[in-house]
């Protein structure tokens, strides 16, 4: 009861504050003039009793100040005090606080926005249910496994709750809907076994997932949706649930709808927006056709190791039963083969904002010091009032802290703008992109970023203010030598790590760009300028017919040959560096029967007559495939230039022969290698060409859909490519209208231009480059500006001093030199600084780099230069401001 | 001028509440001059650090103040005693009591 009453008599004080000053002030004056008035009843002259009374009364601010602390309000009250006064400061001198809050907010922003993306990319967990329990099985950690391998593992191993596998369909959709609006589509989606779905513990938001038992034979097609299939699709149509979709010619019933955050798989086929049931069917016994990639649940008690060591054992067994089928399976956290390729450049950038941050701190903080030097009798003055030294630095920090709030503000929008070209420039490789967000998350690390920036560049100067000599300050006006002196050193030592980190960042810059050149001047074997590529695929339209496919494709090329502004026409099963790349091992004639799992093995690749010419990939011996190649010529094949290497070392390939049926097809399909064409770039662009096949199209009773062999056995679709005269891209509507000349149904997906493919194949390190490039150019002009007014400013305390020297003699180009080498100096340090812990940290950067050595010479060369440079015209300028200091003035003036 | 003593540190509270006891409502002047008189001018009040100790007990509650007008028609401000002030005014005053005691004894010729 005494605790709310006092409480009350508390906030009663808090809300008449002036009252209660005023009260205290009046109160303790009574007091001083009725003491007075006593010591001149005494004798005293008015002035004497009055200095009496004041003797014995004490420092009437002091007392009302500790008066005013008794009521517990004293921290509030000082914030508020600070605050207005910090405010008052800062719109005092609007060029300094404009300044500094733009270099908060730049280096605030960038720590904010390439947070939110590794917030997003990162840390935020995967959307499935204990998604941290969930792991990928695969060959070398991303790569298919077998289908029989995969049975085994589901049966033998112990350590998982669940193991499910998915395999990549991308069926044709050739349904119209009632409207007629929605033209056929090529979609793509997943084959998963009846366990995948449940075992993500997603619901759907209609209907249901599959169920046990849905996989095996009979069950087959029914179908789950996307939220944005079902969307695009059916207009979100309610009543969607038991109708019959059309994939690929046969009819399949919507069980369910997944909701709209939902996205399977996180990495590889991300695209895929539709599921059904896996049937392994036949392939059940298949050790040798890597098709699955199998995902499964470690029990809860089990660790990641223990469900390592579990899969080793089997694949260890499997091994030595079934030699070269179990040899490099990993078992790897689903997260990390989600962030993997992005987590170390992520990380880097992180880093490199926090850099860039550091500078800003470091330029607000010598900035803060110079004004600190201006106030120090102000500073005085408070201190002999009775501001104890913790009051004081309290002010300056709440005044930084102001400052910083600012600057986080105005680093917030740049952050939220910043967000959104970051997400738009980004590639596609960014796994969860398009969730980044300033969310809860991002904006407490924006408060725990801002604290600590204000703190960073408001301590030091606040300690140094009140560490100075009072008398001296009050006397001089500020100019106590031996404080300019400590300061001094202090504000070369901020300008000197400013150096020093820029240093580090433009290293990183420059590395970057370096390697990013090096991955430019790659050669992809082929030459990408002015090729044209699509996809048109048949299944499910009046073309799939088997006898009809064998005709439809060549009748199409030559309808497009035929084009004006078609210089020449081709086809391809998968495109380099933009479809998949299939291998297959196949034997040679007249070798010895390899032991298992040594076997030659190639990617290969299905063409129609006019590729190599269209792509210009260059036939290096023998002859090109022609139309005259077709099924009722002897097999063909061509080979590239690694192939020929690895497996005809030192002979003439030409004339072999090899086939990719096993001993039980009996006589097997001989194909003669005809011809040897250059290395071409295959799955990605800075990897070594894996040994590759080229077979004829018009040849390969498979692709044209009749055939048994293991070769290609779902294939209905082409990737027509068509060189164009002049820029690619004018004649995609003329090729469309050819394709649909034929049938109007059919689906044409992925157009694009040869030169976007490779472009698309170098996005992640062009993105990294550009992003550090920046990085690097902020630091430079960070550094620039906080170098620049450092000597400014020295230069303009020197006046006097700058003054006598020319007066007594010294030459313009002597006080140029003085001014410059203090500069230089400074900045020289930090790069020295700067270029050894460069040499350590660009260690880091090393995964990231192509064709240049983490201390690569020219770039520290390159950026010791530029740094250089930049720190002399960035202390020339008041350097010459120096020399046209004309003494007399300057003496006046002081 | 006559040898003049710091008030023991912890004791002001202790007199002040005793003064307002003694002598009803006073303001701070008042105080000041009624603590030198009674105690012969040997203690002394570092006159304003009377201040902050009266508003630390407006705080606990100890004692009020009204606004008066003096005989010198000024403004002042008065404090008298509450209830609380006087039962803390006997727990000062017994600690007192105590710990001079035991100091008495110890400085006693053995």
């Amino acid at each position: 009861m005494e605790g709310l009453n006092r409480l009350i008599r508390r906030l009663g004080m808090l809300l008449r504050r002036e009252q209660f000053d005023r009260d205290l002030h009046d109160e303790m004056r009574l007091h001083l003039d009725l003491r007075q008035q006593e010591q001149i009843e005494r004798g005293l002259s008015p002035e004497d009793a009055r200095f009496a009374a004041q003797r014995r009364f004490g420092n009437p601010a002091l007392l009302r100040e500790i008066s005013g602390d008794a009521w517990g309000w004293r921290g509030l009250e000082h914030l508020g005090q600070d605050l207005r006064y910090g405010a008052r400061e800062l719109l005092r001198t609007p060029g300094f606080t404009a300044v500094a809050v733009l270099a908060l907010a730049l280096g605030i922003g960038a720590n904010t926005a390439i947070y939110s993306v590794v917030n997003a990319v990162l840390l935020r967990p995967l959307g499935y249910k204990d998604a941290n329990r969930l792991v990928t099985i695969l060959n070398d950690g991303t790569d298919p496994v077998a289908p029989a391998n995969y049975i085994d593992w589901r049966d033998q191993s112990r350590s998982f709750e669940v193991m499910g596998a998915a395999e990549y369909w991308s069926p044709n959709l050739t349904d119209s809907d009632p409207s007629q609006s929605n033209p056929p589509e090529h979609l793509y989606g997943l084959q998963v076994t009846q366990n995948l779905l449940p075992m993500l513990g997603i619901d759907p938001a209609l209907g249901r997932i599959f169920i046990p038992g849905e996989d095996r034979k009979g069950s087959e097609h029914e179908v789950v949706l996307s939220d944005r299939l079902w969307a695009r699709r059916s207009n979100r149509d309610p009543n969607i649930l038991g109708k019959m979709i059309t994939l690929n010619g046969h009819g399949y019933t919507v069980i369910g709808i997944m909701p709209p955050e939902f996205k399977f798989p996180p990495f590889w086929a991300t695209r895929a927006e539709l599921w059904v049931p896996l049937a392994l069917g036949d392939s059940l016994h298949d050790r040798d056709v890597n098709t699955l990639r199998v995902f499964a649940r470690v029990k809860r008690d089990v660790t990641l190791g223990q469900a390592r060591a579990d899969i080793a054992t089997i694949t260890g067994r499997l091994e030595r039963e079934y030699p070269g089928t179990n040899r490099d399976v990993v078992v790897t956290p689903l997260k990390e083969n989600v962030v993997g390729k992005i987590e170390t450049p992520l990380l880097m950038m992180l880093g490199a904002v926090g850099f860039i941050l550091l500078i800003a701190c470091a330029n607000v903080a010598h900035m803060l010091l110079a004004r600190i030097s201006d106030r120090q009798k102000e500073i005085a003055v408070r201190t002999v009032l009775g501001a104890g030294r913790t009051r004081v630095i309290s002010q300056f920090l709440t005044e930084s802290l102001l400052l910083a709030a600012l600057g986080a503000l105005a680093g917030l929008l740049l952050a939220l703008w910043g967000t959104k070209v970051l997400v738009k420039l980004s590639p596609a490789y960014i796994p969860r992109v398009e969730t980044v967000a300033i969310d809860a998350h991002v904006l407490l690390f924006l408060l725990g970023v801002t604290l600590l920036t204000a703190i960073v560049f408001g301590l030091a100067p606040a300690m140094h203010a009140t560490a100075g000599d009072l008398n001296g300050a009050l006397k001089e006006g500020g100019r106590g030598e031996s404080d300019s002196i400590r300061r001094n050193r202090l504000r070369s030592f901020l300008v000197a790590s400013e150096f020093a980190l820029a240093f580090m960042l433009l290293i990183g810059a420059g590395l970057m760009i370096r390697s990013f050149f090096a991955l430019q001047s790659i050669d992809p074997g082929f030459n990408p300028h002015n090729v044209l590529s699509m996809i048109v695929s048949v299944s499910g339209t009046n073309e799939a017919e088997p006898g009809r496919r064998a005709m439809f494709y060549p009748e199409l090329m030559q309808k497009v040959r035929a084009l004006p502004g078609v210089r020449s026409a081709g086809g391809i099963n998968h495109l380099p560096l933009a479809g998949d790349t299939w291998g297959l091992s196949f034997t040679i004639e007249g070798r010895p029967k390899p032991r298992p799992g040594e076997s030659p093995e190639a990617v290969y690749r299905i063409i129609m007559p006019g590729y190599f010419e269209t792509m210009r990939l260059p036939l290096l011996r023998g002859r090109t495939i022609t139309s005259n190649d077709d099924a009722r010529s002897p097999g063909v094949v061509i080979i590239n230039e690694r192939a020929a290497h690895e497996y005809w070392p030192g002979q003439d390939p030409i004339g072999e022969r090899i086939t990719f049926d096993d001993d039980k097809r009996n006589p097997p399909t001989w194909l003669t290698v005809i011809g040897v064409v250059k290395n071409a770039k295959q799955e990605d662009w800075v990897s070594k060409p894996y040994p590759e096949v080229y077979l004829a199209a018009l040849q390969n009773p498979d692709f044209m859909g009749y055939g048994g062999s293991p070769i290609a056995p779902h294939m209905a679709y082409l990737t027509l490519v068509v060189r164009a005269d002049g820029k690619a891209t004018g004649i995609a509507s003329a090729v469309k209208r050819a394709v649909w000349s034929f049938d109007r149904n059919l689906p044409i997906s992925e157009v694009l231009t040869m030169d976007q493919v490779v472009a698309d194949a170098t996005a992640q390190p062009r993105f990294e480059m550009l992003l550090f490039a920046l990085f690097g150019a902020v630091a430079l002009v960070l550094a620039a500006v906080g170098i620049y007014g450092v000597m400014n400013y020295s230069v303009s305390r020197r006046t006097r001093e700058i003054g006598i020297r020319i007066s007594l003699g010294a030459s313009r180009a002597a006080v140029l030199g003085m001014v410059a080498r203090q500069g230089m100096t400074q900045a020289l340090a930090g790069t020295a600084v700067g270029l050894a812990s460069a040499v350590l940290l660009s260690q880091l950067m090393r995964k990231l780099l192509y064709g240049v050595r983490p201390t690569d010479p020219i770039t520290f060369g390159g950026v010791a230069i530029v740094l250089g440079l930049t720190a002399l015209v960035a202390t020339s300028v008041p350097a010459r401001k120096a020399t046209r200091i004309e003494p007399m003035t300057a003496l006046r003036n002081e | 001028m006559s040898q003049r003593d710091e008030i023991p540190p912890g004791t002001l509270y202790m007199l002040i509440l005793k003064t307002l006891a003694r002598q009803g409502e006073m303001h701070g002047y008042e105080i000041a001059n009624s603590i030198q008189q009674i105690s012969e001018d040997v203690l002394q009040v570092e006159e304003g650090s009377l201040y902050p100790a009266l508003q630390r007990m407006l705080v606990k509650g100890w004692v009020k103040a009204e606004w008066g007008t003096t005989a010198g028609n000024r403004r002042a401000r008065y404090y008298h005693l509450t209830p609380l002030g006087r039962r803390q005014l006997a727990l000062e005053v017994s600690k007192y009591e105590r710990v001079a005691a035991a100091i008495a004894r110890v400085l006693q010729p053995a």
